[in-house]
């Protein structure tokens, strides 16, 4: 027997001992709800299902006052009130998922909502979403008595990577320093020690109509947002005020500083047909889907220091029309996307560019 | 007649050459021999050691271990034994070591924090792979009881004290999902992440020793030792890792005894 088969034997035979030391499973520690299933055709769009919301998204003519979502769990995880239990969805209603473990338990609020889409945006509403230690704002818009959570940014996942900071110094939140009342402020930030490990190294304030989806925002950050919501109209001017300071060293991807290179705010609106292969568009695709009917963007929007009046039209691709009947149907998108750097999405810009928005509107035909 | 001169000569020479040699051996015998009439007993071992640098036991978040090596890590250690009687005595050794190993193991909902210099943390659940590498380099003393079970079998135990000289314990989190804080956070899935925590590994370290030995020829023996840290490799405050990682080390070789 040679060394090396001698080496081979110890080692196998030493896994062998560690692998009988393995203990049972325990049981499962996470209480997620899965999937929502409710009648197709009463929904607009898929359910959106992020860590402690669901909202669903359902035609004008639904009876909210009596319906049964089903809800599928981590394994062993219990829900309540049980799946498939009738309630009343006039107001948000909350469940319960406890672990199998029985250790953990999470709230989530499932929120039916029938409303057009808000064409309006003030941003006078946020609310602080806390997570351990870390805060951190959440845009949200008002209608009716209800919050309306059209609104996402990438704060969660900066949150993940970021030290112990206020709300204010996250790349989205929400200011006194508005065109009337309060405003949306965007900066774009470093994302420190750890952003740089994962390839992350800066994150530019983003908000935009859609959700975020946090589960990829690190392998696919492309796709995690993801842009744009049912709109029953068909958009023709976008507008608003905004101001804009440019960070002043421009980084790359990988981090490295662009000499000379300045950077740009983005602000934009892409309203696009909503197809069953491409439902909705993301960071990877929303200024090139064949799906795109129309988009409005400021091209230079450059560095005024006060806020300053945007108007721009969607301008049509050409041979796009809109059908009525698919606006009818729910089967057309609108995204409105803000950003402190236009690159952000491939994490290129300049630290500490920062952009405020107010008082935006989208005219409809 | 003058070939037989030539041969006396020659022989002569070999018999003082030899004399000679003899001579200088009993001299450096002699103070092993007078040692060892003081009851004093010296040898060297070189070895390698198998095993790991682990908590324990395994925890239940372990699901799976899919490798594992034991890397060469290798030994050398002088000694000596003091025999109080023909049966008993006491070994106090000086020992430059290495403990090593290379592990690929399954985890769910793994407790993890990791802290940047900058302040950026990240703590959370982690289930997916976790790959690590341990390679520490240690001076140790193992101060043994020793008694002699038969003319060829001998087997020790004691403590034994270690000092970190050179240590890495780095590795990497891979193709998996992290929940942040809590097992109900936000899920969060990462391709790789590395992690390097050999800047907390503990600079001290003790532990229990028991081997046995047996005595293939009167100067050569083959030993077989397990070393049982006691103290955990990180320090107290270091978090990172929320269990306790020992290691337990298979020492085997051979012990050559003046």
């Amino acid at each position: 027997m040679n060394l090396k088969k001698l080496f081979t034997l110890t080692a196998l035979s030493s896994l062998f001992l560690f692998q009988s030391c393995i203990q049972d499973e325990a049981l499962n520690a996470e209480a997620d709800i899965l999937n929502c299933l409710v009648p197709d055709s009463i929904l607009k769009a898929d359910p959106q299902i992020s860590n402690d919301r669901i909202i669903i998204l359902a035609k004008k003519s639904t009876n909210v006052t009596k319906l049964a979502p089903e809800f599928d769990l981590t394994p062993g995880a219990t829900i309540s009130p049980a799946s498939g239990t009738v309630r009343n969805f006039t107001t948000p209603q909350v469940y319960t998922v406890v672990s199998e473990d029985k250790n953990w338990s999470k709230e989530y609020l499932v929120t039916f909502n029938r409303f057009e889409l808000p064409l309006e945006y003030n941003f006078e509403h946020a609310k602080l979403v806390t997570v351990g230690k870390k805060s951190y704002y959440e845009i949200y818009e008002y209608l009716d008595g209800s919050e309306l959570n059209i609104w996402a940014s990438g704060n969660p996942a900066f949150s993940t990577l970021a030290a112990d900071r206020p709300a204010n110094e996250y790349p989205t939140s929400i200011t006194d320093d508005g065109k009337e009342g309060k405003g949306l402020k965007l900066q774009t930030l470093s994302t420190g020690d750890l952003g740089a490990m994962v390839n992350m190294p800066i994150a530019a304030g983003n908000l935009f109509l859609g959700t975020f989806n946090s589960m990829i925002a690190m392998q696919k950050p492309l796709e995690a947002t993801q842009f744009g919501l049912p709109i029953e109209s068909q958009p023709t001017y976008l507008e608003g005020y905004y101001k804009f300071t440019a960070g002043k060293v421009f980084t790359n991807g990988a981090g490295d500083v662009v000499p000379n290179k300045k950077d740009i705010a983005d602000i934009y609106a892409v309203f696009y047909e909503s197809t069953p292969a491409e439902p909705t568009l993301d960071g990877a695709n929303i200024l090139t889907s064949s799906n795109i009917i129309s988009i409005a963007r400021i091209e230079n929007p450059g560095e005024p220091s006060d806020y300053t009046f945007f108007s721009i039209p969607f301008k049509v691709k050409p041979g796009k029309t809109v059908d009525a009947n698919k606006l009818k149907n729910n089967q057309y998108n609108l995204a409105v996307v803000f950003s402190s750097s236009r690159d952000g999405a491939y994490f290129s810009g300049a630290v500490g560019s920062t952009l405020y928005v107010d008082q935006v509107k989208v005219i409809t035909k | 007649m003058k070939t037989k001169l030539y041969i006396t000569t020659i022989l002569m020479l070999v018999f003082t050459v030899l004399s000679a040699t003899i001579q200088a051996q009993e001299d450096r015998n002699k103070g092993v021999i007078i040692s060892a009439l003081n009851g004093l007993h010296y040898s060297i071992k070189a070895g390698f050691n198998v095993g790991g640098t682990s908590p324990l036991p395994l925890p239940a978040e372990i699901r799976e271990l899919k490798g594992y090596n034991p890397t060469v890590a290798i030994s050398i250690e002088g000694n000596v034994t003091k025999l109080f009687n023909p049966k008993w005595g006491m070994t106090v050794g000086l020992r430059l070591e290495n403990k090593g190993m290379k592990t690929d193991a399954n985890v769910k909902n793994y407790r993890m924090e990791m802290l940047a210099d900058d302040g950026g943390e990240m703590k959370g659940y982690w289930t997916g792979n976790v790959e690590t590498k341990v390679r520490n380099t240690y001076l140790s003393i193992p101060i043994l009881a020793n008694y002699q079970i038969s003319k060829r079998w001998e087997i020790k135990a004691g403590p034994y004290f270690s000092y970190l000289i050179d240590g890495e314990f780095s590795g990497s989190a891979y193709d998996g999902y992290i929940r942040d804080e809590v097992p109900t956070g936000e899920k969060i899935e990462v391709s790789h992440a590395y992690y390097n925590f050999s800047s907390e590994l503990q600079k001290f370290q003790y532990g229990a020793q028991v081997g046995t030995s047996w005595k293939a020829f009167s100067h050569l023996s083959v030993y077989a030792d397990l070393t049982w840290g006691i103290n955990s490799v990180f320090d107290k405050d270091f978090t990172a890792v929320t269990f306790g990682i020992y290691p337990i080390y298979a020492n085997l070789g051979f012990a050559y005894i003046f």
